[in-house]
Order: structure tokens, then C-alpha cells, then sequence
């Protein structure tokens, strides 16, 4: 809308310029003329109060002259024989004391004791045009004048009128989701602004209320899975600590039990993803990256170890991470550089690097492992989504988990990776705002 | 000892009853909280394990009555639902500790006797494998005046076995044992077999340690036959 009023400004003031020259010349010789029409009608006066002997005063003496100084103006009246009536206004070039002027010159006939008089009144040209670039300057500066004036005041006013909207964008913007957003009332006097902002509270509000009872279905569900589990895992471990059963008997039990294990831990997923997601979890600790980082090295060090993989850190200690859960994050972490063990073969090595720019916190783990497809890579953070060649057991949710942990905290994670040449997962820290 | 077992799956009252007397102790159960209620107000028990979510009372104001009138008993709450603000409530209003569901028999009754030990504090006591001493309150392994060098971590996994001596533990019992409160599906079961091989290693520069055993397709046991 500001753009557009401004393109119609600019397109009418080019116009305007174009045709400023024209219009000026036109009211100027309009100008002009009535002067000349106007000094006419006081020479007349001045002939039929006092005569016309106030100019020629003899007989032998045909006419008047006069023009002042700068030969821009001159009047003159002599005898002529003329038959019609002369009343027009013409442009011609005169000689005065030799020089050649063109004069914008009123000729006016007029009869006096029977004699013909002709009456010439005259401007120079030039004067006529001087007094048109005065006045085509003046006109300028005020329309340059006028048009800045008029597009400071539109775009405060824009901006005032339009500062409820923005109000509102930058709501939306800071809204991870929906519980979060902001529900104060807009301050404005425009009454579709107090609407939309109330649509957007009754919406929010409708998105989180159906967002927690699909929580809350998750979080029942839960419940009643793991007990069932819970009555199964006890039998079957009473049977197994029995002592008395067949080797083979107690090997497919405890075959079971670990199909048990991968059962109940889905479910304990499923019930930490939805609980992360309903902001169940405290953010209040305040640690930095490095402690974390070495703490989950330390954790995952004995695996690698045996596997040949060497853990390289470059941690710098002034890298704070605050208002976050401590175990989330430890979670996080863990499954990532887990992952990263699981897909890096014997004699590879597993860096962990923290990045400070600016306002910007980086973590990155990168590993010389076998990499991923850009399919894999699209639904690497998916829940329960089968992975082609995903040999890792457990249940493959852990990175799942990493990333709805990662949205908790307003934790960007990026991806990098190519078949053969290793993984690189990036973390970015805003500043909690 | 005996033991109230407040659970409303008579199913799962029925296991954990019939584990727990093999350990010798003495259980009784209650299905519905009502029950639990009167029972806790007319016995005396050495330990509680009380399930949350009963159908006819809130396993916290269980808790909360038994606490109000004195009652000592050890207490341990179970629930399915394994939200941190249940563990954090339950550990305020008195609970002695905090089983999520579904947990290891063996793990409740590691809980029992470590509730046991603070309780009655037991002063330190060390537990003798094969020449090996584990110093249960400093957390270490001596072999004669020298300390074994060993992590926290395979600390807990020896002593876990130590405590369960004859009985074989299955991979996922360690685990859930030792890194029991994380929060996601890390169970690997390749964890457990590098720790053992680190602790196996580790013992070797002393004495052998052939009472360390791999139970084929089951998990691993402390044996007395070799200690």
C-alpha cells in the first residue's frame, strides 16, 4: 500500500516537471498580457484626463517614445493612417539604439480629433522569460518540498497505523508453539486489528487444546501399555531365576525379555516425546557446553574405545548454555554421539567442536563414519519410521527424542552428510528471548 | 522382613509376592487402597511398595497417611506413569525411593535392601570375591592394601552382580540398574559387554577373575563355586 502511493507520487511529480516549463511559459505570457492590457487602460486614462499633449505636444512632432534604461520595457505612441482598428498582442524584434530586441508588444489604435494614434507598449523578451525562471524555481523547491513533507508524514503514519500488525508478526514469529504465544490484547484504535489478534488467541487456543488432549491420549496409552508389560517382565522373571528350566528354555526367555525391553522402551519414548512437547520438563539449569560434552564423552569413551574410534573434543569453556534441563540435554547429546559410534567403522574418529560467533553458540559432532543418503537424511528425525539399512538395535527413536528435545530449547539442529563421508550434526543456541 | 505389596493387578501382587519370599521375606497384599489403608494402620511392615495408581485412592494420600501417623516403614512408590513431578512428590511426602514401571524384580529388591541399609545404617561393609575386597561405602575394590583402578560405572555393575551372587543378570538388568533414570532408548546391550570386558581386564592385573561369568544367551553372574 506504501509502495504503491509512493509509485503514483513519483510517476505525477516526473509529470509535473515535464510539463512545468509549458504550463509556466503559458500563465507567464497570460501574466504578461494583462500587464500590458492594464498599463494600456492608464495610458488611455492618462490621454482623456489630461490630453494627449502630455506626449506629443506639437504638431511637427509625430510620435513618443520611451523605455527605461535596460531597454526592457518601452512605450510609444505616433500618428498613423491607419484605416481599421488595431487591439493585438504580438511578438516582434525591435531596434533600439541599435540592437536587436524581441519585444512581446500591445498594439492599440485609437482616434483623437479625428486624428489615428497607434499605442505601443512593450517587454523585453527576456525580461518576460527571467521572471518565468524565477518563478518555475520557486515552484520546484516547494514541490520537491511538498513531496518529502507529504511521504514523511504518510510513512509515519503508515507506520503508526501499521504498528499493531507488526506487533502481531513478531509474536507469531517468536512462537515455537501454540501454548506459547502470547495472548496480551493489541493496543490500537483500529478495530480490525483487535480482531485479528483475538483470532489468532481463539485459534492458539484451539491448536493447544486439541495438541494436549492427543498428549494426553499418548500419555494413557502409555499407562496402559506399561502395565501389562509390567505383569509379563515379572513372570518371565521368575521363571528365568527359577534356575530349574532348561538352558535352552531360559535363553528364549530371556530372548523375550528383550523383546519386552524394546517394547517398553517405545512406549517410554512415545510417553518422553509427548511430555517434552507439553512442556512438562523444568528449564533451569545453567552449565556449560563443555561439562555437558565431557560428561557424555566420558559415558560413550569406554564403546568407542573398544570399537578403535577415537573422541576428539575442542571445547571452549566460556560456551554457557542457560534456562535448560541438564538430563534433557545429557539425552540429546548422548543419542547423537551414540549414533554417531554405532555408524563410524573401527579406526575412525568422532569430533566434538564448540563454535562461538557473534550472538551464535555452535555445537558440532562430526564423524568419519559411513554417512547417509539424502533420503535417510529427510527422515532421520522421524518417529518410528523405518531406516533402510539402520543395523543399530535399540529402537531407533533415539534421534527423534534429540530432535523434540532440541525444539524444547530452541535448539536449530542441521544436518550434513554424504554417503562414504561421514555425518556432521550442527547445533545452534539463540539467545532465549 | 515383611512387605505390604499395594498393587490393584493381582497378577503382577502375585509375582512380586512369590519373588520376594524366595528372598525371604514375608508378604501380604493389598489390591485396592482401602484396603492397603486398613492393613497399614493395623500391621506393622518392615517395607511398602505402593503402586500410584489405584483405582479407588490416590496412592499419594496413602502415603500421606501412613507418614502422618507415624508409620517408619520403608516405602517405595511405583507408577506406571513415570512423570519426574510423581517421583519428586512422592520422594517429599516420605517415599523412601521411586520404581517406575515396568522395573526388574531384582532392581526392587536392590532398592529394598539399600533402603534397608540407610535405614538401619548398616556401617561399611565389604563384600570378599576372590581375593577382592568391594568397599561398599567408598565405592572401591581393594586387592589386599591396593585399590583397583575402576570407573564409577563398572564400580556399580560389579557390585550389583556381587549383591545378586549365584543369580545370572540379564544384560538389560545391568543397564536398566546402572544408567536407570536416562532419558531414552539407549539400551545397548553392547554397553554392558565393553564394561564387563574393561572390569575383566582391569581385575587381571591382580588375580583372575573366572567367578566373573558370561551366561551363554542370558547375561552374566558372580559364582560362588569360584570365588
Amino acid at each position: 500500500m506504501t509502495f504503491f502511493s509512493l509509485i503514483s507520487r513519483l510517476i505525477f511529480t516526473v509529470v509535473f516537471i515535464l510539463l512545468l516549463p509549458k504550463i509556466i511559459e503559458r500563465v507567464n505570457t497570460y501574466q504578461t498580457d494583462i500587464e500590458l492590457i492594464h498599463q494600456r487602460e492608464k495610458v488611455i486614462k492618462l490621454i482623456e484626463d489630461k490630453g494627449l499633449e502630455q506626449f506629443i505636444y506639437s504638431d511637427s512632432v509625430s510620435s513618443f517614445g520611451s523605455y527605461n534604461i535596460l531597454k526592457n520595457e518601452f512605450i510609444n505612441i505616433e500618428k498613423t493612417n491607419l484605416k481599421n482598428t488595431w487591439n493585438f498582442i504580438e511578438v516582434t524584434d525591435r531596434i533600439i539604439e541599435g540592437e536587436i530586441i524581441k519585444f512581446r508588444i500591445l498594439s492599440y489604435s485609437f482616434k483623437v480629433h479625428g486624428q489615428n494614434y497607434l499605442l505601443e507598449i512593450g517587454k523585453s523578451a527576456e525580461s518576460i522569460k527571467s521572471a518565468e525562471e524565477t518563478t518555475k524555481k520557486v515552484i520546484l523547491v516547494f514541490l520537491i518540498l511538498f513531496i518529502c513533507i507529504t511521504i514523511a508524514s504518510d510513512l509515519l503514519y503508515t507506520r503508526h497505523l501499521l504498528r499493531p500488525l507488526n506487533l502481531i508478526i513478531k509474536k507469531l514469529k517468536s512462537t515455537a508453539s501454540p501454548e506459547m504465544f502470547d495472548k496480551s490484547p493489541v493496543n490500537s484504535s483500529t478495530a480490525d486489528f483487535v480482531r485479528l489478534n483475538q483470532t489468532l488467541n481463539e485459534l492458539m487456543d484451539k491448536i493447544s487444546a486439541s495438541f494436549s488432549r492427543e498428549k494426553e491420549i499418548t500419555v494413557n496409552i502409555s499407562h496402559e501399555l506399561l502395565t501389562p508389560v509390567s505383569i509379563i517382565r515379572s513372570k518371565l522373571e521368575n521363571i528365568l531365576m527359577n534356575g530349574n528350566t532348561d538352558e535352552n528354555v531360559q535363553i528364549k526367555i530371556e530372548e523375550s525379555l528383550t523383546t519386552l525391553t524394546r517394547l517398553s522402551s517405545l512406549v517410554n519414548s512415545m510417553l518422553l516425546i509427548a511430555r517434552i512437547e507439553s512442556s512438562q520438563y523444568l528449564k533451569e539449569e545453567t552449565f556449560t557446553a563443555a561439562e555437558i560434552l565431557n560428561d557424555v564423552c566420558d559415558e560413550i569413551l569406554p564403546v568407542a574405545e573398544n570399537k578403535k574410534i577415537s573422541i576428539r573434543r575442542e571445547l571452549s569453556g566460556s560456551f554457557i548454555i542457560e534456562t535448560a534441563n541438564r538430563s534433557l540435554l545429557f539425552s540429546m547429546f548422548f543419542n547423537i554421539i551414540n549414533n554417531s559410534v554405532k555408524n563410524t567403522a573401527k579406526g575412525g574418529e568422532i569430533l566434538v567442536t564448540t563454535v562461538s560467533e557473534n550472538d551464535i553458540s555452535r555445537i558440532i559432532i562430526s564423524d568419519t563414519g559411513r554417512g547417509m543418503s539424502r533420503e535417510k537424511m529427510e527422515t532421520l528425525f522421524s518417529r518410528f519410521r523405518s531406516r533402510q539399512g539402520d543395523e543399530s538395535d535399540g529402537t531407533g527413536i533415539g534421534l527423534a527424542i534429540a530432535k523434540s528435545i532440541a525444539d524444547f530449547h530452541n535448539i536449530k539442529i542441521d544436518v550434513k552428510s554424504e554417503p562414504g563421508k561421514g555425518s556432521e550434526f550442527s547445533f545452534t543456541f539463540f539467545k532465549n528471548s | 522382613m515383611n512387605v505390604l505389596i499395594v498393587e490393584d493387578e493381582r497378577s503382577l501382587a502375585e509375582e512380586i509376592a512369590s519373588f520376594l519370599k524366595k528372598e525371604n521375606f514375608l508378604c501380604e497384599t493389598a489390591l485396592t487402597g482401602t484396603d492397603a489403608s486398613e492393613k497399614i494402620a493395623v500391621n506393622l511392615y518392615d517395607f511398602i511398595l505402593l503402586d500410584l495408581g489405584l483405582p479407588d485412592y490416590n496412592g499419594f494420600d496413602i502415603l500421606k497417611e501412613a507418614r502422618e501417623s507415624g508409620n517408619e516403614a520403608g516405602i517405595i512408590v511405583v507408577t506406571a506413569r513415570g512423570a519426574v513431578e510423581d517421583k519428586v512428590k512422592g520422594l517429599n511426602l516420605g517415599a523412601d525411593d521411586y520404581l517406575a514401571k515396568p522395573f526388574a524384580l531384582i532392581e526392587l529388591l536392590s532398592r529394598i535392601q539399600a533402603v534397608a541399609r540407610r535405614k538401619f545404617q548398616v556401617n561399611e561393609q565389604a563384600i570378599h570375591i576372590g581375593g577382592f575386597q568391594l568397599m561398599t561405602q567408598s565405592r572401591k575394590i581393594l586387592f589386599g592394601e591396593e585399590e583397583v583402578e575402576i570407573t564409577r560405572k563398572e564400580y556399580e555393575l560389579i557390585q550389583y552382580l556381587a549383591f545378586n551372587r549365584d543369580k545370572v543378570l540379564t544384560r538389560h538388568q545391568l543397564y536398566e540398574h546402572i544408567w536407570g533414570n536416562v532419558l531414552d532408548d539407549r539400551y545397548d546391550s553392547n554397553f554392558i559387554d565393553v564394561h564387563v570386558k574393561n572390569i575383566r581386564r582391569k581385575l587381571a592385573a591382580y588375580a583372575p577373575a573366572t567367578w566373573l561369568e558370561t551366561v551363554r544367551g542370558i547375561g552374566y553372574r558372580i559364582s560362588s563355586d569360584k570365588d
